[in-house]
């Protein structure tokens, strides 16, 4: 819940573009999506990195495991390159205070800044200074309204939003030998975050898995009410070989749910890591699978790209970091890739 | 000897409330110069007494004349106006405050041409006061919490000798002082009498009553019992008077 | 006699606590941080300039604290009047938007002081409403959109131009903090604030209409935070929701640090301001030392702490 919120309320003014059926995560000029793992600083360039002393100041939106995770890998990949962090800073989701964290941060005279802008609008003026001053600029899913690649900023770094709703249905569909009948709870909210994602589950079971069928679609806008809504999804649909839920939070009302009616054989799929749902899991539950953005690799891949940029080597405009998929096999590496920590003792006690 | 026009005169003064009576053909004239002591036992009336006079309740019927002059106050700030000060038992200072803004409160000094507070002339004239009466404090500028209960009762004796210019109604003056302190009191009182003006005192001590009084005047649950020249009764009679019981 | 001395002496480190703590803090942060830029004058200007929306609002705070009152909706407010006067500017002259952001600031701060003194309700719990009511307000205002402030006289008036050589945002600074100072410190009103706050009945037996000191000052602290407001929506050249939403315990913080009771009677606001700087001094200095935001936060409520219990020491006895 806490990595879909930090994402949403980041990501949710983002326009980027997708077409409705087959589509994949593209920019906002439509750029294609290149996968972050093309984006590294080589060997042969790291000794010139080195040498040119730089320093990088870290600029967030909020603080949450998944900043966290994105400031682990971003500090690693600058360390591995000589280039000092001097600032980082948290704005708590205050657009004047992120404008002042610019500002203060602009006094140690960065090289690089990696920030996820507020919004749009207020991040405009706010990023001005360092625009003009040629910090490289490496954004996280947001952009400032009005900058122009590649003269105003080195890249834009997301999450692979169509691969985790992707990868999500090709789990529940693995959990279910490939056929039988799935409910589909979404998040009923104009939020391009989860409504990407949702969609992206539901286009790729209708396109890639003909024996499966969605026979219930419900949306949630309130997380309390996800127990109901599985009640009510269940009592017409007694036989629902799987349930795509849209996050991890109402994803624990769906079990609460299934657990109520002694239900163990109806699978569970959904997005962000849980300690709750995570122990289902390892349990041998209902929970067949999580999948979860790779905050860590996020942050190596705008460190990379930054320095990249003053290198004046060639950065792509749009940059995504996988998504991965955990299972009750996977959780120590899945944690370990998503949020570059070891899971809940819970989970690996089990 | 040719009587002087009274500073204060109430006649057949009738207070209701909701028809309950509360004073009932209350008369009585202060003079200058003069302390009249107003005794009574709880509820007898001396507070809504005190209250009409200040202006805060308007008497049901009868009159209240100033120097002659029939008012009708329609607040406090009228009977102010009019001068009549009023000092409460429970120190209405301003603790935080120094001395001399509690002087001016509500009434501050001001200079040209902004309207600025004219704190030096407020100091000053604090300190004039303070010193003509013999109310020992630090300095006009002391915060009035630095200072000790009588301290504090004499600047807001001091207050209203500043601004009464005809009546100055003592509610207990000395109900929250030690003996020491209730002395300085006392003595402060009796020095207002060559001011010119007149006082009418509520006090729960008959010694201070008869140390302090020119004359008495006792009330009985709303009634007035009567009037005496202070040199010229006993305790036993106002005791008597207030309580109904004769010994 | 002894006693008088202690007193004396705590209430002069009470009084003088911002003043050696803004020292000391400078003093630190020069120390340790010379060689990263925190003494350029540009980073001192900063300084000012991120602080002035919140100086602004601890003036208004001092006169309502002052007066025994409390403002929680401040906040609130500055996330309307910005709106009101960015959303005013699309369709209308820059007057109309100033107007606007002012009028909202002083309607919603009117509100509330005539829920305080004629209602009778206790500001605290009026306030507190009003804050969650306007941060509604703000949310619908715009369907939670950020609206674009483009007109260039604006954003330099309120945000980023200079009169002569200095900043607008020094320039409104200066400019509130000294008519607080006087009309606090000068004024017959600032006197009458002070004896409401300290002794309301005793204020009222002289003469002061109590209840109209009380919906002044509650008026004054909406409309500073509709300056605040306009401030913000002129250095961002934007207006959002959110504007204004972290700063109540800031500006809280740098009012009492600066030596203003809570419970009325007693304030500064020359102390204010540099309660307010020094807030800003903090952010600004653990940003540049290179702090985790986690070590940052911990080191500011620590030091806020320590400040705080020395500025209300002497008054909680």
């Amino acid at each position: 819940m806490t990595i879909l919120t930090q994402t949403l309320r980041g990501a949710a003014f983002l326009a980027l573009i997708t077409s409705p059926a087959l589509a994949e995560t593209t920019g906002p000029g439509g750029e294609t999506a290149t996968p972050s793992a093309q984006v590294t600083v080589s060997d042969a360039l790291v000794a010139k990195v080195q040498e040119g002393g730089h320093k990088a100041a870290l600029l967030w939106h909020d603080q949450s495991d998944f900043v966290n995770a994105v400031t682990a890998g971003a500090s690693d990949e600058f360390a591995r390159l000589g280039v000092e962090v001097v600032a980082v800073t948290s704005a708590g989701f205050d657009a004047a205070k992120q404008r002042s964290d610019i500002e203060t941060a602009m006094t140690r005279q960065p090289d690089i800044i990696l920030s996820l802008p507020l919004d749009p609008v207020t991040s405009a003026a706010a990023f001005q200074e360092a625009k003009e001053a040629g910090v490289a600029l490496s954004f996280l899913s947001n952009l400032p309204s009005g900058y122009e690649y590649p003269q105003d900023y080195a890249a834009i770094v997301t999450d692979d939003l169509f691969q985790m709703g992707k990868q999500a249905a090709d789990a529940l569909a693995a959990s279910m030998g490939g056929a039988g009948t799935v409910g589909w709870i979404y998040h009923d909210a104009s939020y391009y975050v989860t409504n990407q994602r949702d969609n992206a589950f539901k286009a790729t079971i209708e396109n890639d898995y003909p024996e499966i069928s969605i026979v219930a679609e419900q949306g949630i806008s309130d997380p309390a009410r996800a127990e109901d809504i599985a009640n009510a999804m269940l009592l017409k649909n007694p036989d629902l070989g799987g349930i795509y839920v849209t996050w991890a939070g109402p994803a624990e009302g769906v079990l609460a749910a299934l657990r109520a009616n002694g239900n163990a054989t109806t699978k569970i799929v959904t997005l962000d890591l849980s300690e709750p749902v995570a122990l289902d899991m390892v349990r041998g539950g209902n929970v067949a699978a999580i999948v979860a953005d790779e905050a860590y690799e996020l942050g190596r891949a705008m460190a990379a790209s930054a320095v990249l940029d003053l290198l004046g080597e060639d950065v792509p405009p749009f940059v995504v970091a996988p998504a991965v998929t955990v299972t009750a096999d996977t959780v120590v590496e899945g944690w370990k890739r998503s949020l570059n920590t070891a899971p809940p003792t819970s989970l690996v006690s089990q | 000897m040719t009587q002087p026009t009274p500073v204060l005169s109430l006649t057949n003064i009738h207070k209701a409330f909701d028809g309950v009576i509360a004073i009932q053909d209350f008369s009585l004239d202060l003079f200058p110069g003069e302390i009249v002591a107003l005794v009574g036992d709880n509820g007898a009336g001396k507070s809504t007494l005190i209250k009409m006079i200040s202006g805060v309740y308007s008497p049901t019927s009868g009159t209240v004349a100033l120097d002659g002059e029939k008012v009708s106050f329609a607040d406090a700030s009228s009977a102010r106006n009019r001068g009549i000060e009023v000092v409460y038992q429970d120190l209405a200072l301003a603790d935080q405050q120094p001395v001399f803004m509690n002087m001016f409160l509500g009434r501050e000094l001001t200079k040209p041409p902004f309207g600025l507070l004219d704190k030096e002339r407020m100091r000053r004239e604090s300190q004039a006061l303070v010193d003509e009466l013999d109310v020992r404090i630090p300095s006009a500028s002391s915060t009035i919490r630095d200072l000790s209960g009588g301290q504090r009762q004499g600047i807001a004796i001091a207050r209203a000798t500043h601004w009464a210019s005809k009546l100055i109604l003592l509610d207990e003056p000395t109900a929250a002082l030690g003996v020491a302190e209730t002395a300085r009191v006392e003595q402060l009182v009796a020095s207002l009498r060559e001011r010119n003006l007149a006082i009418l005192i509520i006090s729960h001590s008959l010694d201070q009553v008869f140390t302090l009084s020119d004359r008495i005047c006792v009330l009985r649950r709303g009634e007035q019992i009567g009037i005496r020249k202070t040199a010229e009764t006993d305790k036993n009679e106002i005791v008597s008077m207030i309580t109904g019981v004769h010994k | 006699m002894t006693m008088a001395i202690q007193k004396l002496k705590s209430f002069d480190l009470q009084q003088s606590v911002i003043y050696i703590g803004f020292v000391a803090i400078f003093l630190f942060f020069a120390l340790t941080l010379h060689g990263d830029g925190f003494l350029t004058s540009r980073n001192l200007t900063n300084i000012v300039l991120q602080t002035a929306p919140a100086t602004i609002m601890a003036v208004g705070l001092v006169f309502a604290l002052s007066a025994g009152e409390i403002d929680l909706s401040f906040g609130s407010v500055v996330a309307v009047s910005s709106l009101s006067a960015a959303v005013a500017m699309q369709h209308f002259p820059m007057a109309v938007g100033i107007l606007a952001g002012l009028g909202a600031g002083a309607g919603i701060g009117a509100f509330n002081g005539v829920m305080v003194a004629y209602v009778r309700l206790p500001s605290f719990l009026v306030t507190l409403a009003t804050m969650g009511l306007f941060a509604g307000i703000a949310r619908s205002m715009t369907d939670l959109r950020s609206i674009p402030v483009l007109n260039e006289t604006f954003t330099g008036i309120f945000g980023s131009g200079k009169l002569f050589t200095v900043p607008s945002l020094v320039f409104w600074t200066a400019v509130v903090v000294g008519l607080g100072h006087l009309v606090y410190r000068n004024t017959r009103f600032g006197a009458h604030v002070l004896a409401v706050g300290d002794n309301a009945r005793a204020a009222q037996v002289s003469g002061i209409s109590v209840a109209r000191v009380r919906l002044y000052v509650l008026t004054l602290c909406g409309s500073c935070a509709g300056l605040a407001g306009l401030l913000y929506a002129g250095r961002l050249q934007a207006a959002k929701y959110t504007l204004g939403e972290s700063d109540l315990m800031t500006v809280i913080a740098a009012v009492i640090v600066g030596g203003t009771a809570l419970n009325g009677g007693k304030g500064s606001i020359i102390g204010a301001l540099l309660g307010s700087l020094m807030m800003g001094m903090l952010n600004n200095g653990l940003i540049l030392m290179g702090l985790a935001v986690s070590d940052q936060m911990i080191v500011r409520g620590l030091i806020i702490l320590l400040a705080v219990a020395i500025s209300l020491r002497d008054t909680s006895r």
